[in-house]
């Protein structure tokens, strides 16, 4: 029997979907959840980070789909797109006061099946608040549809498991898709830190972008303007087992590190969540050849990778070599929607 | 008008006491917000807003647990008045008119919480307006559930169309994709709008006839606003020790005021405040000491407590009676030059001429504090005592703080800094002498009687200054010469 995705996300009650690049097929994947799941008793609940679901695409200009939920459904969504763009009977649950460009957040419950466009909050704090208002007002399962790089949004403090989403929109060449995909899964899947010090030092920051050393004699909050590399040559940063980068890790902060004679076996790099590495795939290889272990404080349970071979640009590429391609390199279930949907 | 700016409002302390507000209810925080002093021709309601709290201290104990729980619904009331008024204009959208009916649903909850209360404490001028007609509307099937949803009954027309839109529905769960679902689904959509065509009429409708009730809303959101202030400020009270002040054609006297800012700072300190007591006439008080403070606490202290009787507070004191102003002015150095790029002292004049000008407007409360200090002794205290001759026949209650010479005799009163006047100044002397450096200064201002008390007769020079040099062991040899010089001079 072939794998569904709602099979993939049953241990789990609150899940998010994000993809790659636009028209990855998100909405599709998030309709053929609400297909899968209709009928089984289950209450959904659906918002998103930022705005989504319109029916056509802001930026390419190509057709999207609508979302489409069953009666019962509960929907967290801005309170303009509620009352212009959903054709859903509505019973109105709550204001939450969280606000977006397009109104404040509206809890509703839909009384009859229809079309609903999603415009939820964009801080992890609103989100995270959200998904226990949905929970209170009796969801068995939250659905958080992801934007366009806010991949830190997904984290488990958020959602407990989370779907990638790929396809052919990405790139015209199937090897890019397929080393892009693989790359940003690995990133996403990195493990969490072990080192209780360091996650305590990471949490009482007094800024929260400083990059702290643990030393031998304990942590270094390193002064802003001084170098990771400058500051692991001199005498309080010596020998120093773990360093943790409040801010993102680009390239421009780790070419230096890289480039250094610095010895960087067994020393653990760590971001707070896969969203703060935002290194060329190049500079992450080389920076893991030196031995160094990239650690989070804050990990991705990434259970699936979906796939469309359809782009939005015209083209399409054999859907049997994608998945197969794409399962060999990733080593987690691959599901073509398109495929799947019918 | 009395305008305090900011600066004076959070220099005298009035600022810190506003921050100690805990209002339950948005619309009480509005209050505390919008709060401005009352004018002499205000009187009547003053009164009425001070005896409400003077009801709260006297009569809580019997309602303490209704006024509780009517304080926790307050906390759940959303801040709804555009919306409310929006109401008298046009229609309300559905997400409008959820939180008209949980602002209704709350207003439900408090009504039998704000009789019991009232019962017990008599409010004047008080009220809750039953709006439960309004919420009825909004839930006709009474389920009072804070949620809101235009019931398949509201229409035989809304019915049917949902009963059409959910039979579609079930076709299009049934169907697989293709020509056929589009079709169902391409009607759903026609029969999906025409249900929010009728339900737009239906809002229509119901806006309209919560028109005539919003008035009796638009009440409550008052009195909540009121009640909620009222008893903050009842709270304030007992926690500070406020009273019930009464009001005057003229004179002013306020018994052990006390400065909660300061009070608390001084607390935290491990020190204690002295409470300050004044009786002013009109005309001009001078009130004279070292300077080691006390005269600008003294005078803090007698602009914040006025200040709080004019915006509908009791007094931090023990007793008070008061006129009420038609302007206030406090006038200091610190307050004035910083952002005119003036010198301190051409500030200080700028604002000084500007109040003179306004003297005519009615009836004024001025405070002074060390005016002219900035410039040179001898001009500073010609000026400060010319001054002090002006005010003193305006129509006016002057304080002046100064601690040039010869000014006291141009003023109707004049008050002292108690300062060191009570102390053995041979203890403490032999006590700074085994401290070593500024520990002896910190022990000083802790002996230190910041009160004041009134000096009748001849002026009774108290030599703090001379004092505070012997008690930090200023060579022997000068405190001679100074003595021998201020003998000279007397």
């Amino acid at each position: 029997m072939k794998t569904t995705i709602s099979a993939l996300i049953r241990p789990y009650r609150s899940v998010s979907i994000i993809g790659m690049c636009k028209n990855a097929g998100k909405t599709t994947v998030l309709n053929q959840l609400i297909r899968e799941l209709n009928g089984n008793g289950q209450t959904l609940a659906l918002t998103s980070i930022g705005r989504d679901g319109e029916d056509k695409d802001l930026v390419t200009g190509t057709q999207k789909p609508g979302i489409y939920v069953a009666r019962g459904t509960l929907i967290a969504t801005a309170s303009d797109l509620i009352l212009r763009h959903c054709d859903v009977t509505r019973e109105i649950l709550a204001t939450t006061g969280i606000s977006t460009p397009m109104g404040d957040v509206v809890l509703l419950r839909a009384r009859s099946d229809g079309s609903i466009q999603l415009a939820g909050p964009s801080a992890t704090s609103q989100l995270a608040r959200l998904r226990e208002d949905f929970f209170r007002a009796g969801a068995d399962l939250v659905l958080i549809d992801g934007a366009l790089s806010r991949k830190t949004l997904c984290s488990r403090s958020v959602t407990e498991a989370t779907v990638l989403c790929t396809g052919a929109s990405y790139d015209k060449n199937i090897d890019t898709v397929i080393e892009d995909t693989a790359y940003h899964c690995q990133i996403l899947t990195l493990p969490e830190t072990g080192d209780g010090a360091l996650r305590r030092a990471a949490e009482g920051l007094e800024d929260p972008r400083s990059t702290v050393l643990l030393a031998p004699q304990g942590p270094w909050v390193l002064p802003a303007g001084l170098p990771v590399a400058d500051a692991l040559r001199k005498e309080e940063g010596r020998g120093a087992r773990a360093v943790f980068f409040g801010g993102a890790l680009t390239d421009h902060l780790l070419k230096p590190l890289i480039m250094s004679s610095e010895p960087l076996d067994g020393v653990e790099f760590v971001v707070r969540d896969s969203s703060k590495i935002l290194l060329k795939r190049d500079n992450y290889e080389k920076i893991l050849r030196r031995g160094v272990a990239l650690r989070v404080l804050d990990s991705v349970n990434l259970v699936a990778v979906t796939i469309n071979p359809f782009s939005a640009y015209g083209f399409h590429f054999s859907k049997d070599e994608l998945r197969d391609r794409m399962e060999a390199r990733i080593g987690l279930p691959v599901i073509n929607v398109r495929e799947d949907a019918r | 008008m009395i305008t305090l700016t900011f600066a004076q409002r959070e220099n005298i302390g009035f600022q810190y006491v506003l921050d100690t507000l805990r209002p339950s209810s948005p619309y009480g925080s509005e209050r505390v917000r919008e709060l401005r002093p009352f004018l002499p021709e205000e009187r009547p309601e003053l009164e009425r807003q001070l005896s409400n709290i003077q009801r709260v201290l006297e009569g809580e104990a019997a309602c303490q647990s209704a006024l509780n729980q009517l304080l926790r619904v307050f906390m759940t009331v959303k801040h709804i008045r555009p919306t409310v008024e929006k109401c008298l204009e046009t229609s309300l959208n559905e997400i409008e008119l959820f939180e008209v009916k949980c602002f209704l649903l709350r207003c439900h909850e408090m009504l039998p919480l704000f009789q019991q209360v009232q019962s017990a404490l008599q409010w004047e001028g008080i009220g809750l307006e039953d709006t439960v007609q309004a919420l009825d509307l909004l839930d006709p099937e009474r389920n009072r559930v804070a949620s809101f949803f235009i019931s398949d009954n509201s229409s035989p027309l809304l019915r049917s169309l949902r009963r059409e839109k959910r039979e579609l529905e079930e076709q299009i769960r049934r169907l697989p994709a293709g020509e056929e679902r589009e079709e169902v689904q391409a009607r759903r959509v026609r029969v999906a709008s025409e249900e929010e065509l009728e339900e737009m009429r239906i809002r229509r409708e119901l806006s309209a006839a919560l028109r005539p009730h919003v008035p009796a809303m638009l009440y409550n959101m008052e009195m909540i606003g009121e009640i909620d202030l009222t008893v903050e400020k009842a709270r304030l009270a007992r926690r500070y020790g406020g009273v019930m002040p009464t009001f005057t054609e003229g004179p002013l006297e306020m018994t052990d005021m006390v400065n909660p800012k300061i009070a608390d700072l001084l607390r935290q300190q491990g020190a204690a405040f002295t409470p300050v007591s004044i009786a002013l006439d009109r005309g001009a008080t001078v009130i004279t000491g070292a300077n080691m403070g006390g005269k600008s606490v003294a005078l803090k202290t007698i602009a914040l407590n006025v200040l709080l009787v004019h915006c509908g507070f009791f007094p931090f004191a023990r007793s008070a009676s008061s006129p009420l102003f038609h302007q206030i002015h406090i006038i200091s150095e610190d307050l004035e030059s910083v952002d005119r790029g003036l010198s301190s002292f051409g500030g200080e004049i700028v604002r000084f001429n500007q109040v003179v000008r306004q003297l005519n407007e009615g009836f004024a409360f001025l405070l002074l504090d060390e005016f002219a200090r900035g410039t040179n002794p001898d001009e500073g205290a010609a000026i400060v005592q010319a001054v002090t001759q002006y005010l003193d026949r305006q129509n006016a209650i002057t304080v002046l703080a100064t601690h040039y010479d010869n000014v006291v005799r141009w003023g109707r009163a004049h008050y002292q800094v108690i300062g060191l006047k009570e102390l053995d100044l041979e203890a403490l002397k032999l006590e700074i002498a085994h401290l070593s450096g500024d520990a002896g200064v910190s022990l000083i201002s802790k002996h230190m009687n910041y009160g004041l008390y009134r000096v009748e007769g001849k002026q009774d020079c108290p030599r703090d200054a001379l004092n505070i040099c012997r008690l930090l062991g200023t060579d022997q040899e000068i405190v001679n010469i100074i003595e021998n010089l201020l003998t000279e001079m007397e």
